[in-house]
């Protein structure tokens, strides 16, 4: 194994390939608080990638209602069991990462879902409020009832648990943009890249005999345009875009902004050692103590600042500028109080005013002597 | 020995009785005029079978740490050109169905590409040095024997409400429907050879090293395997490998896999280099 830095744990780690950062990286942010699990967005993908034979259980993108909700079936539970407890050293992570925790004859410390897994998305998401509503709760939990949406991708990881696995190179990170994909014309279906993705989000395709994964759309955003499940996220909870480095983070970069300069979104069990890029801004209605495990040690600083993001105009701005457009936007600035997103050469691409003008409508019209209803 | 000896009698049996030959030293290409391709042909009848070895695949990652198959019975049959070979193994489940978490019984002839004094590295050869790969799966002849290529043949239970390409107003059949239904099956539409729906249950196969694996740039070898009481029978036909000549001595390996046991890939029984004397015309 090969020594390779990843800034999500502070510190260098074992990876089954030399270090070879691409030359730019597919990142996104993705704010909880706003998801309402409509599912809007797993049904684009379903609809853009997975309608074929053999691909009906696949979900590249998935929402699960956390803590009970899994698609498969446990499928962090499983592998925080397996891992066993683990320590952070403040933001240094002190303890093994899945490359670091490997058994005898593995490259990655894995586990492999079975198909039954896969049959319930999301089994348990209303266990909270009871089979029915007059019976109330139909489960008493050890903890006072809370729960969250957690929408999930493929994470494009720096580090993918699938790539290091796969026996015959078939999957490789695009040197372009660093989105990790299967060769559909290499793969032999060993399902290797099944059993050692902690996020379990490659899916063996039974037709075809290969294992097929989340492209992060690259056709579109090779266009500059964000990936379907991006686009048509009605909470507008989605921000598609290239992070940088800690050390080459841009204050004009949104992803950078959010991730490096605020620290407002973290990754999803970084612990793991994939040093996943697509962030999440945690929901703030949470116990810390559950997010702590799944978000690292920067939970509470990324709690306090968006639980204040309202009384911070850039921060507040740049949210506003989630779900504004279907384009990549690579730069941003706030005048005054509206957002700009900008291309690579500062032309602009959208506009968004931070607060929305509001006008009260009386609901008496007595021009009319009409009683109006809530039409335009 | 004592499995061998139940493999034999199978096949002695199988045959019609009479006697099996003793178990031989090395796999000894027998020369006949013709070469059977059904693993129940009389033809083997009075072949000598080699009993192979086999070991866990423990020398890359991913590794299988815990044996399964222990031994394969090899029987060969040579015409001066072709080569059959006949492996019989124990496997008391029949894996021959794709799925998550599901794996296919399978077996695979390797010789080396070129006959030199010097034989490649035993595990898939290595750079500059080629071995060649005559790959049986269960899942590939249980389609050539006519399980229908849908999903309905490998999920019974599935039942799925809509494809968008079987829906109006595309017609079935139709080259734009086909275009269709190629978008969403990307491994047929690279023409990836797994990918099925296969005519052959045997695939050929290059590697130079392990990871290297490629399908070989022509299909030579034929195959049919048939499930027995107690695991497989599987015959292989394929050239003899370049510059073997008859009443020569070459190198031939074996790997099974056990779909129950998860196997797949590198995680394999395989064996070690074994003689193989290709007989000399009588």
């Amino acid at each position: 194994m090969a020594r390779v830095h990843n800034w999500q744990l502070g510190r260098d780690m074992s990876y089954w390939y030399p270090e070879a950062r691409p030359q730019s990286q597919f990142a996104a942010v993705f704010d909880t608080n706003k998801c309402i699990a409509c599912q809007t967005c797993t049904l684009a993908c379903k609809t853009t990638w997975t309608s074929g034979r053999g691909q009906e259980y696949m979900l590249w993108n998935n929402v699960e209602s956390k803590p009970y909700g899994f698609y498969p079936l446990a499928w962090d539970l499983n592998l925080l069991e397996k891992l066993g407890p683990q320590t952070w050293d403040g933001d240094r992570y002190a303890g093994r990462t899945l490359f670091e925790a490997a058994e005898a004859g593995e490259r990655v410390l894995g586990w492999r879902p079975e198909e039954l897994d896969y049959a319930h998305p999301n089994v348990g998401e209303d266990d909270c409020a009871g089979a029915a509503v007059e019976r109330g709760s139909e489960v008493q939990l050890p903890h006072d009832k809370w729960f969250f949406y957690l929408a999930r991708i493929c994470n494009h990881c720096t580090y993918p648990a699938c790539l290091a696995s796969c026996p015959r190179a078939s999957i490789y990170k695009r040197p372009e943009d660093g989105i990790v994909v299967i060769d559909q014309s290499r793969c032999r279906g060993y399902q290797e890249c099944v059993k050692a993705c902690p996020y379990k989000k490659t899916f063996f395709n039974p037709m075809t005999g290969t294992s097929e994964k989340c492209i992060a759309c690259f056709p579109k955003f090779e266009q500059g345009l964000q990936p379907q499940c991006f686009v048509n996220c009605i909470g507008k909870i989605r921000f598609a875009g290239r992070i940088s480095t800690p050390e080459h983070a841009r204050e004009d970069n949104p992803i950078d902004y959010l991730v490096h300069v605020k620290q407002v979104a973290l990754p999803l069990y970084p612990q793991f050692g994939l040093e996943p890029n697509v962030y999440y801004v945690p929901p703030i209605h949470v116990p810390r103590r559950y997010l702590r495990q799944m978000f690292g040690p920067r939970l509470d600083h990324a709690m306090d600042t968006y639980r204040h993001a309202a009384d911070d105009p850039d921060l507040a701005a740049l949210f506003c500028l989630f779900g504004a457009t279907e384009r990549v936007v690579p730069r941003w600035k706030r005048v005054n109080d509206v957002v700009v997103g900008m291309d690579e050469q500062g032309a602009e691409i959208v506009r968004v005013p931070v607060r929305e003008p509001v006008f009260i409508r009386q609901a008496f019209d007595a021009a009319r002597g009409v009683t109006r209803t809530n039409v335009p | 020995m004592h499995r061998l000896a139940v493999l034999d009698l199978a096949l002695a049996l199988a045959a019609g009785g009479g006697a099996p030959p003793p178990p031989a030293s090395e796999v000894v290409a027998v020369r006949r005029a013709t070469l059977p391709t059904a693993p129940d042909d009389a033809a083997w009848r009075d072949v000598p079978a080699f009993a192979a070895p086999l070991v866990p695949q423990d020398m890359v990652e991913p590794r299988l740490l815990e044996p399964s198959t222990r031994e394969v019975a090899v029987r060969t049959i040579t015409d001066g050109t072709r080569v059959a070979l006949r492996l019989e193994w124990i496997d008391e489940t029949r894996d021959d169905l794709p799925g998550t978490g599901r794996f296919s019984d399978a077996c695979a002839v390797q010789l080396p590409a070129r006959v030199e004094a010097d034989v490649p590295a035993p595990q898939m050869g290595e750079t500059g040095r080629p071995v060649e790969v005559s790959y049986w799966r269960a899942a590939w002849q249980a389609v050539v024997d006519g399980r229908p290529d849908t999903l309905q043949a490998i999920e019974p239970a599935a039942a799925p409400d809509h494809y968008p390409f079987d829906a109006p107003p595309l017609a079935p059949g139709s080259p734009e429907q086909q275009a269709m239904a190629q978008r969403y099956a990307p491994a047929r539409a690279l023409g990836n050879p797994m990918s099925g729906p296969r005519a052959q249950p045997v695939q050929d196969l290059v590697a130079e090293g392990p990871g290297t694996l490629r399908p070989a740039d022509h299909g030579r070898s034929e195959g049919r395997g048939v499930r027995t009481a107690h695991g497989w029978t599987v015959v292989v036909v394929r050239p003899l490998p370049e510059g073997l000549r008859p009443g020569q001595r070459g190198q031939v390996a074996f790997a099974v896999w056990d779909g129950a046991h998860q196997e797949a890939g590198a995680r394999k029984m395989r064996s070690a280099w074994v003689p193989l004397l290709v007989e000399d015309a009588r």
